[in-house]
């Protein structure tokens, strides 16, 4: 790995967890999952789970560690395969958008599952169906803030990519 | 019309039908009318075991505790996640020492906080000083 590499992940970390702060007062809107999508289409599949792994850790130096964090381990890096793959082969923005619909409506349901481990399979059905609220809010917003802001990003970030690295 | 545009509209419409029909299906239901309760009290540490009889209109655990926190000596807290009761029968559960005050409904577990909680006629709600 390069040094310039070393640089572009610790300042995409940073972007991310920016993003997430700056958001942190609306419930479930965020742009963690449009980075993400973008980052990995973008500087690849590799740079961007080692983004992944270091902003879950910086969640659990801000927000201490809880069990729902663990989950963070698996959904981010996740998207970021899922993205990377898909990104060869879808060109709109429409698909990501769609995939980032469907992981802000899932995101509840992959805690729920993660919760029942630990306090069994009533209360992570509880805490699925409380949130559902949460999860349309999340889904939606997700969806239509991929489709606003996926191209200009994606144009602005490619033009960049060509010029330094 | 922009066919973005178009998209964005029939999404918010979509997600505010998913709202209404959360409301209407899953949406814990309160029960309107008067109703006769139990809540039970136990902090053995201060030996406290009460049991108060209560009648009341509230729909949910939190209205009737709020409306009767006088006799209760019951204490709320805010959350992000909602409102935790902290306190009963003027004991404040220290969080020093990991205590809460645990809520069992008819003697089961309670799944949601006192905010989703349905008062139901005959019904008895327990909260017991416990650690965590």
């Amino acid at each position: 790995m390069r040094a310039k590499d070393i640089a572009l992940i610790g300042l995409l970390s940073a972007t991310l967890t920016a993003g997430k702060l700056a958001l942190a007062f609306v419930p479930n809107v965020e742009i963690v999952t449009l980075l993400f999508i973008i980052y990995s289409i973008v500087f690849g599949i590799k740079r961007t789970l080692l983004v992944s792994i270091i902003f879950t850790t910086t969640e659990i130096m801000i927000y201490g560690f809880n069990t729902w964090l663990l989950v963070y381990y698996i959904i981010w890096p996740a998207l970021v395969i899922i993205s990377g793959i898909i990104g060869k082969k879808v060109k709109t923005e429409y698909g990501f958008a769609f995939l980032a619909g469907i992981y802000g409506l899932s995101f509840g349901l992959f805690f729920a599952v993660s919760e029942s481990f630990f306090y069994g399979i009533g209360y992570g059905i509880t805490y699925w169906v409380k949130g559902l609220p949460f999860d349309i809010l999340h889904g939606f917003s997700n969806f239509i803030l991929v489709l606003i802001l996926f191209k200009p990003l994606k144009n602005t970030l490619d033009r960049q990519v060509e010029k330094y690295i | 019309m922009n066919k973005k545009i178009l998209i964005i509209i029939l999404a918010v419409v979509l997600a505010g039908g998913l709202f209404v029909a959360y409301d209407t299906i899953l949406a814990p239901k309160g029960v309107e009318g008067e109703k006769e309760v139990i809540i039970e009290v136990v902090v053995d540490k201060e030996d406290i075991n009460e049991t108060f009889t209560l009648n009341t209109d509230q729909e949910f655990l939190l209205g009737l505790l709020e409306e009767k926190q006088e006799k209760l000596g019951a204490s709320f807290t805010e959350y992000d996640f909602g409102t935790m009761v902290t306190g009963m029968k003027g004991y404040e559960a220290q969080e020093s020492e990991q205590e809460y005050f645990h809520v069992t409904v008819n003697g089961e577990d309670a799944q949601t906080g006192p905010k989703e909680i349905p008062v139901k006629d005959g019904d008895t709600y327990k909260f017991e000083l416990k650690t965590y």
